[in-house]
Formats: C-alpha cells, sequence, structure tokens
C-alpha cells in the first residue's frame, strides 16, 4: 500500500490519453485523494505524441514528482521519450498491440486495451481500457468507475454506455501476470473535491466578482478562460466576445468597463505586447482594466504550448511613458479564484489596470482544491458615484490621488477622458505644472499597497535562508523543501507590482540569504527587487529557462550549489 | 427641446480656421439637439489626429482614446449599456490605415452606433502626410515624388463588408449632413458616415472648390434608391465616390442582437450560494 502515486499516460495526441486522465483524477478526487496532473503537448491538432502526468496522493500535493511510478503507454513513442522519468523499481505498462518495449531493466507487462475495447464494441475506447487498467491497480473498485461512466455518457446512446461499462467489466477480469499488489493507494478521507484548472478558475472568479463582458483574442495558454466565460456569461446576461485582435479586445474591454460594465480579456505573451498601448490608455484616462497574462515561453511565438515566467520586464517595463499598474500573481488554482475576485475590487479601487499574471503550468495543469468559499459581501467598487454635478472633475486633485467616478449616463456628470495629459475636468492640457501634478495624483493612488503583507511564508524557523518564488512554482519549491527535511523556510510572492517594499525589507533584513526561483533567463523578480530594494548581496537566483517548470530535485540540486 | 449650444463645452477647438472638421462638430451638436438626446446618453469617442479632438468639444460624456481604436472603445461601451447614443468619429488615418480592421469588424457586427469619418485625405496632424485616401500622385513630406498607391475607396469597401448603413457628406453642406447625422443615429445597427472634410493646410487639391466640383448629390437624384445595393455600387463606381447623401440602407437592419434586454451595467449581478454550488459542482 502507498499514499502517494505518480502516473506518466502518454499516446497519439487527438486520442483522448489526456481526457482518460483528467477522468481519472476527477474519480480520485471525488473518492477524497488529492491529484495534480501536467500535461504536455505539441503545438497541432492530431498526431504527435502528448501525454499526462498524474499524481494522487492522500496529501495536498501542487506539483509532480521527478519520478513516475507507472508508464502507460498507447504509443510507440511514449516509453523511449520518458524511460528517464521512470523510478528504478517503476512498472510499464504498454498496449498489446504495440511492439515489445524491450525495456528489460524494468518490469513491464502488455495490457489488451486495444483488443478488450474492439471487443467490447470499439477500439475509441481503449483509453476508457486504460484508465481502468490503473484504476484497478491501485485499488479501486469497479462501481466507482461504473457510476462515472454511467455519468459522463448520461447524455449519449445507451449503447455507448453499455459498452464501455462491457470494457470495464473486460478489464477488471482480465488476468494479470504481474506482481502489483504494492501499488494499492491507501483510502482517501472520502470527501468530494473539485478538480479545476487555473483558467477555470480564473473564468469563475471573473463571474463571481460580477464581470459581465469580456473579448478576447484564441492564445494557447489563456484560451480556456474566454471557452469557460463564454459558456457562462450569456447564462447570467453578459457577453464574452472573440474580437478582430488583441488591440481590438483591450480597448473593447477599457470601454465596457469605462461603462461600468466590470469586464476581462485574457492572453498570453504575444497578445499582451499588442496590449501595451491599451494598458496605456487605461492607466491615463484611469479606467478599472483587468488584464490575465498567463505566460509562456517567448519572446515572439517562442514555444506556444511550454511554461515560462518572462513576463515580468515587458509589465513593469514595456509600454511608454511611465504609469501605474498591479500585478497580482497567484501560485495555485484557489488563488486565482480569490486574486481575480481582488483583482476587480482592486481596479475599480485605484482605478488603475490590474493584471493578474498566471504562467502555463498554473493555467492548465488540473489539480484537485479545496472548495472555494463563497462570501456575499466581496465587491468593492471604489470611489463609483451615482449622481454628479456640475463640472464635473474625474481627475480632482485628492489626499489618495484618487477621484470620484460617474459612469455614462448620469446626469450631471459629462465629462471628457483622453489619452492626452489633461487637467482635473478631463480636458487637454500641457500646463507643465499640471502635468507634473497630474503625474503624482495617479502615482500616488497605489503606493499604500507598498506597505501590505503580500508574501506568504511557510515558516521552519530555519531563520538563515529563504526561498522567494511566484506562480506555479511555489509548489515545486514547497515539495522540494519538504523533500530536504524542511531545512528552509519559504514563501511566495502574491503582488509583484508594486512590490511589498515593507514586507520585503524586513525579510532581506532578517535573513542570511534569500534565493530567488523564477522560470526565466534574467532572474527578472530578482533583477526587479534589486532595483527597488537593493540588497544585492543577500539574493541570489535560481532560474530555468528550456520550457519546462522546475522539478523538485533540480531546485534541490541547484540549492546544493549555493549554500 | 434641447439648444444645439447645450452640447458644446465651449472650448475653443484647436483646428486651423476654415478645417473642415468645425462644421462637422456643429452638424453632430444639432443633430443631438434635434433628436432631443439627453446629453447624459450621449457618448463622443474620438481617435487620434485632428479629428480626434472632437469629442473634446462636446458638452456629453466623451472619450478620447488612442489612434484606429476609436471603434473598439464604442462598441464596449454601447455593449456595455445600451441605453446611451454611441457615436466615434475619427479621421481617414484612423478609419483606414491603423484602424481598417476594427471598421471591417465594426461593420460586420452591426451594433447600433454611428461612426463620422472626418475625411480630409491627409495627416494634418503629423504636418502633412499622405493618407491611404490620398489620390494617386498628391505630393506630401512623406510622398515627395507624389503618392504611388492606389487609394482605398470607402464606400465599396464599407457596402462589401456588408454594412447597413453608409452616407456621404460634405462639410460645407451643413444642412445635409446634420440629416445624415440623423439618420445615421437613428438607423438600427452599425452606421457609417464619410464625410468629406477638406483641410485647408495640408491638403491643396482636394479643397472645397474642388469637391463643389466633383460631388453628385443624390438627394437631386429623384430615381436613386438607397435601398437598392447594387445602384448603390454602382452609384460609388460611377462618381469614383464621389457623391453626397444616403448611398445606402439596409431596411431591415435590427442591429446586432443583444442577449438580454437589459444594459450590461444595470444587470442584476447577485448569484445565490445555491448558484454557485451548483456551478462548482460541474467540477466534480
Amino acid at each position: 500500500m502507498v499514499n502517494n502515486i505518480t502516473i506518466l499516460m502518454g499516446g497519439i495526441q487527438g486520442e483522448g490519453v489526456v481526457s482518460a486522465g483528467i477522468n481519472l483524477m476527477k474519480t480520485l478526487s471525488k473518492l477524497g485523494y488529492y491529484t495534480y496532473g501536467c500535461r504536455s503537448f505539441s503545438s497541432r491538432i492530431k498526431g504527435g505524441n502528448n501525454t499526462i502526468t498524474l499524481h494522487a496522493s492522500t496529501e495536498k500535493i501542487l506539483c509532480i514528482p521527478d519520478k513516475s511510478d507507472i508508464i502507460i503507454a498507447f504509443d510507440d513513442e511514449t516509453i523511449p521519450q520518458n524511460i528517464d522519468k521512470l523510478k528504478e523499481d517503476g512498472l510499464i505498462l504498454y498496449d498489446s498491440t504495440l511492439k515489445d518495449d524491450g525495456y528489460k531493466d524494468y518490469k513491464s507487462t502488455p495490457l489488451p486495451m486495444t483488443e478488450i475495447a474492439k471487443t467490447a464494441g470499439s477500439t475509441i475506447m481503449k483509453n476508457t481500457c486504460g484508465m481502468a487498467f490503473i484504476g484497478r491497480i491501485l485499488g479501486i473498485d469497479r462501481l466507482i468507475f461504473e457510476e462515472s461512466i454511467k455519468e459522463k455518457y448520461a447524455k449519449k446512446a445507451d449503447s455507448i454506455i453499455t459498452q464501455n461499462l462491457k470494457a470495464l467489466e473486460l478489464v477488471y477480469n482480465h488476468s494479470i501476470d504481474i506482481q502489483m499488489d504494492h501499488l494499492i493507494l491507501t483510502g482517501g478521507d472520502g470527501f468530494s473535491r473539485p478538480l479545476m484548472i487555473g483558467n477555470e478558475a480564473i473564468a469563475l472568479g471573473a463571474l463571481m466578482a460580477e464581470c459581465r463582458f469580456m473579448a478576447a483574442y484564441p492564445i494557447t495558454p489563456a484560451s480556456e478562460i474566454m471557452e469557460y466565460l463564454g459558456n457562462l456569461l450569456p447564462r447570467y446576461g453578459g457577453v464574452m466576445m472573440q474580437v478582430e485582435d488583441e488591440i481590438a479586445a483591450v480597448n473593447m474591454v477599457i470601454g465596457a468597463s469605462y461603462a461600468g460594465t466590470r469586464a476581462i480579456t485574457a492572453t498570453s505573451g504575444p497578445g499582451l505586447s499588442l496590449m501595451q498601448e491599451g494598458i496605456g490608455l487605461a492607466s491615463m484616462t484611469e479606467t478599472p482594466l483587468v488584464i490575465v497574462d498567463s505566460q509562456r515561453v517567448g519572446p515572439s511565438t517562442g514555444l506556444p504550448t511550454k511554461h515560462e515566467q518572462s513576463d515580468l520586464y515587458s509589465l513593469y517595463y514595456g509600454g511608454h511613458g511611465e504609469y501605474p499598474s498591479i500585478i497580482l500573481a497567484p501560485a495555485s488554482v484557489e488563488d486565482c479564484y480569490y486574486d481575480t475576485i481582488r483583482a476587480f475590487n482592486l481596479a475599480d479601487e485605484y482605478q488603475c489596470p490590474v493584471i493578474i499574471l498566471s504562467d502555463l503550468s498554473l493555467s492548465l495543469s488540473p489539480q484537485t482544491i479545496d472548495p472555494l468559499t463563497y462570501n456575499e459581501d466581496i465587491i468593492n467598487r471604489g470611489k463609483l458615484m451615482d449622481k454628479g454635478r456640475e463640472n464635473f472633475e474625474a481627475f480632482s486633485f485628492t489626499e489618495d490621488g484618487i477621484s470620484q467616478r460617474v459612469l455614462p449616463g448620469t446626469v450631471g456628470g459629462e465629462h471628457h477622458v483622453t489619452g492626452l495629459e489633461h487637467n482635473q475636468l478631463g480636458l487637454p492640457s500641457n500646463d507643465s505644472v499640471n502635468r507634473r501634478k497630474m503625474m503624482d495624483k495617479r502615482f500616488k493612488k497605489i503606493q499604500p499597497l507598498e506597505s501590505l503583507q503580500e508574501v506568504c511564508l511557510t515558516k521552519n524557523h530555519k531563520e538563515s535562508v529563504l526561498l522567494l518564488t511566484f506562480g506555479s512554482n511555489y509548489g515545486i519549491v514547497k515539495e522540494a523543501v519538504e523533500l530536504a527535511g524542511n531545512k528552509y523556510d519559504y514563501g511566495y510572492i502574491k503582488v509583484i507590482k508594486p512590490l511589498p517594499k515593507d514586507q520585503l525589507k524586513d525579510l532581506l533584513d532578517t535573513y542570511k540569504k534569500v534565493i530567488i526561483i523564477e522560470n526565466n533567463f534574467h532572474g527578472q523578480l530578482a533583477k526587479i527587487i534589486i532595483g527597488q530594494l537593493g540588497y544585492k548581496d543577500k539574493i541570489s537566483s535560481i532560474h530555468k529557462y528550456d520550457g519546462s517548470p522546475f522539478t523538485p530535485f533540480e531546485i534541490l540540486e541547484e540549492l546544493g550549489g549555493l549554500i | 427641446m434641447s439648444a444645439t449650444k447645450d452640447y458644446s463645452n465651449n472650448v475653443n477647438p484647436t483646428w486651423c480656421p476654415g478645417c473642415g472638421h468645425f462644421s462637422i462638430l456643429r452638424a453632430l451638436q444639432i443633430a443631438a439637439s434635434r433628436l432631443e438626446i439627453p446629453k447624459e446618453s450621449l457618448v463622443s469617442v474620438s481617435g487620434i489626429g485632428c479629428s480626434g479632438r472632437l469629442s473634446g468639444y462636446m458638452s456629453s460624456y466623451g472619450f478620447h482614446g488612442i489612434h484606429g481604436r476609436s471603434l473598439p472603445i464604442a462598441q464596449g461601451i454601447k455593449l456595455s449599456n445600451k441605453d446611451l447614443t454611441v457615436v466615434a468619429s475619427g479621421g481617414d488615418g484612423d478609419g483606414f490605415a491603423i484602424g481598417l480592421s476594427h471598421t471591417l469588424h465594426a461593420i460586420r457586427r452591426n451594433i447600433d452606433m454611428t461612426y463620422v469619418v472626418m475625411n480630409n485625405q491627409v495627416y494634418g496632424l503629423t504636418k502633412g502626410h499622405t493618407s491611404p485616401l490620398s489620390d494617386v500622385g498628391f505630393v506630401t513630406k512623406s510622398t515627395p515624388y507624389g503618392a504611388i498607391d492606389s487609394p482605398i475607396r470607402p464606400g465599396i469597401l464599407t457596402l462589401s463588408s456588408g454594412a447597413t448603413f453608409f452616407a456621404q457628406g460634405f462639410s460645407a453642406f451643413q444642412e445635409e449632413l446634420v440629416e445624415i447625422i440623423i439618420k445615421a443615429i437613428q438607423h438600427k445597427g452599425f452606421s457609417l458616415v464619410n464625410v468629406f472634410s477638406p483641410c485647408v493646410t495640408y491638403n491643396k487639391v482636394n479643397t472645397y472648390q474642388w469637391f463643389r466640383h466633383q460631388l453628385v448629390n443624390l438627394q437631386e437624384d429623384e430615381n436613386y434608391n438607397p435601398n437598392d445595393l447594387q445602384g448603390a455600387f454602382n452609384t460609388l463606381l460611377n462618381t469614383n465616390g464621389l457623391c453626397t447623401g444616403l448611398v445606402y440602407q439596409r431596411v431591415d437592419s435590427e442591429g446586432r442582437s443583444e442577449t438580454n434586454d437589459t444594459p450590461l451595467s444595470k444587470l442584476d449581478l447577485k448569484i445565490t450560494e445555491e448558484e454557485f454550488n451548483r456551478l462548482m459542482n460541474a467540477f466534480k
């Protein structure tokens, strides 16, 4: 019996291996296990090898371990491409129609997945068979799968259900001549939890934050946000529009937000580059704007289906001129949900662009999550007024830099906004005194954020080394620290712009060394922190930029060289 | 009854004396007053260039955006609150160079709003550069040997993109322009009005006098049927686009169907805990 297990499933893209893996994760989540899945895919529609590695555990885990316990192959490429990820005592299972794998050092056995599927009615069900074989190996009752098949195909023809149930029965009755009892999972806690990807949590967060408009252009790895909101919004009176390009998307969202509807767009690096001028416009007109940037490998088209965290510089320094904006960096699917709600509130409160900074791993990796809390009172629309007055000053100078806002349609609030420098009435102004005051006003707005506590820390009371990271890396760092016997304190930074300066200073004063872990070439976060706070001698960084996330052992190896 | 001056904020325009844009601004204000649009319900959205300043001279809600993007902003506003009357404006560069794709896609969407192109066939605010609507041979600082590329034909392009309303006006014919803008605002769907608006400083070819000699007034032709698409194409080809009046209007245009009768910005946004749990259960 084990309390966690890692399984790599691979096959030809488009044949349903990934969805079989996700169905298995859903079933395990229902039984009270925590799961985390990692997909690898090529930038093509059909053909080419793709895999899903899934980890199931009785404890919550936010990454995939370095090595798998089982590889299950539906095509000839899966095993040679992933054999280095198999534990020494790992098990290879392969479809019996494939040629003998030839990996004699490992325990391996063919399974008649295609054959059983064919007998039951159609080879299409070979993935169902694969899923069922794994379920059987993990000691999951056949009835559980029966239920999930009935549920999944409830709207399909009866024959489909019958065929799948037949396949399931044949799998469970097939005799396997290899010892696998040690792979049985200890029981889950029986508490049924949802399985979500970051992009779905962001979309759901937007809906709950009362967002009712989205304009976007499809791009990997952000499209699921527009897909899910495209399904959700019309059901609640809202609109999701796929538009001609990201420039249209950001400007349409600015228009919708200006007119009072909470609105969002989502993109990745290439789209973000196109949106830069619009982001500047939102900051100049002080229009609330929420953008999701799900990072992938750049520059240019880079590696569209691979992971990176390299947009910090372009979000910090991109776009012409200087303007305030806020960057939130969720580290888990749960964070994606809560941070999205927070993003809308911050955008309204500070009347400026807010970026939800995700990354490919966080956006696309399915995770079993703890239940999201429903809260009635989560909306803060800032200084939004329902009445105007004569000569309404939408850009009045105030103590905190934030002016009152009225929406078009409000009697007596008529006013002008412009991307030109402007006076308090919003009319173009060349005056140099006014220019300085307006710049000061805009930057003053977000200053209070600098004194908030935005680094989430796990203290092991080893206050000499702090490992600091952001985004999906957090789960990997956590696992690495636990594997190393909790020798380090670690944490993740939730707000990257403006930096929580006060808290960071405290941390940099407390620790002898702060090691910043990120997926880019330059160590962008480390450089941004050093640029603003100094402490060059205390900060070092670990970075990886080959398109794949860190593994826990890679982090430990790098740490070995630094400490 | 609202007066024309109610829609003016009394800011002195930066346009050159004699600029065609004065007439467009005034025509828009007169149209708003005749239609009695409450000024809190009127949103003027503009692009960049001389034309872009228009929103800053209106006493209404105004959004002066970035170059070429007045249409996405305006569509976002209208989709957000369909009770508003949204009039976007911009120059020939906004509409047919940097923002061309937005123009075509706005036409496709047929959202109930109006777009006024203040067309002077030259880039004035950059101090005289060629426009995609400049004639071949037109000499500017960026085409010192004369423009080589053939100009875009706004009418043909607009109609072939599926426009449900297309009209043309001329700054010197103010009453006609007012009537056209009124019809455009009343049209259910996306209405595009191309206005010949002479630049007195940088366009010494397409002058007021030149237009007076060239333009054919469609309203003077009793047989002209603005609901006949084929006829509209023929007229645009025969006049080389140099005609004014309502060129084409699709009578059965309803505008883009909205998903809900309530403006988005006024929706009841409450989602109950029961509903939330139902959404979450879909992930189990």
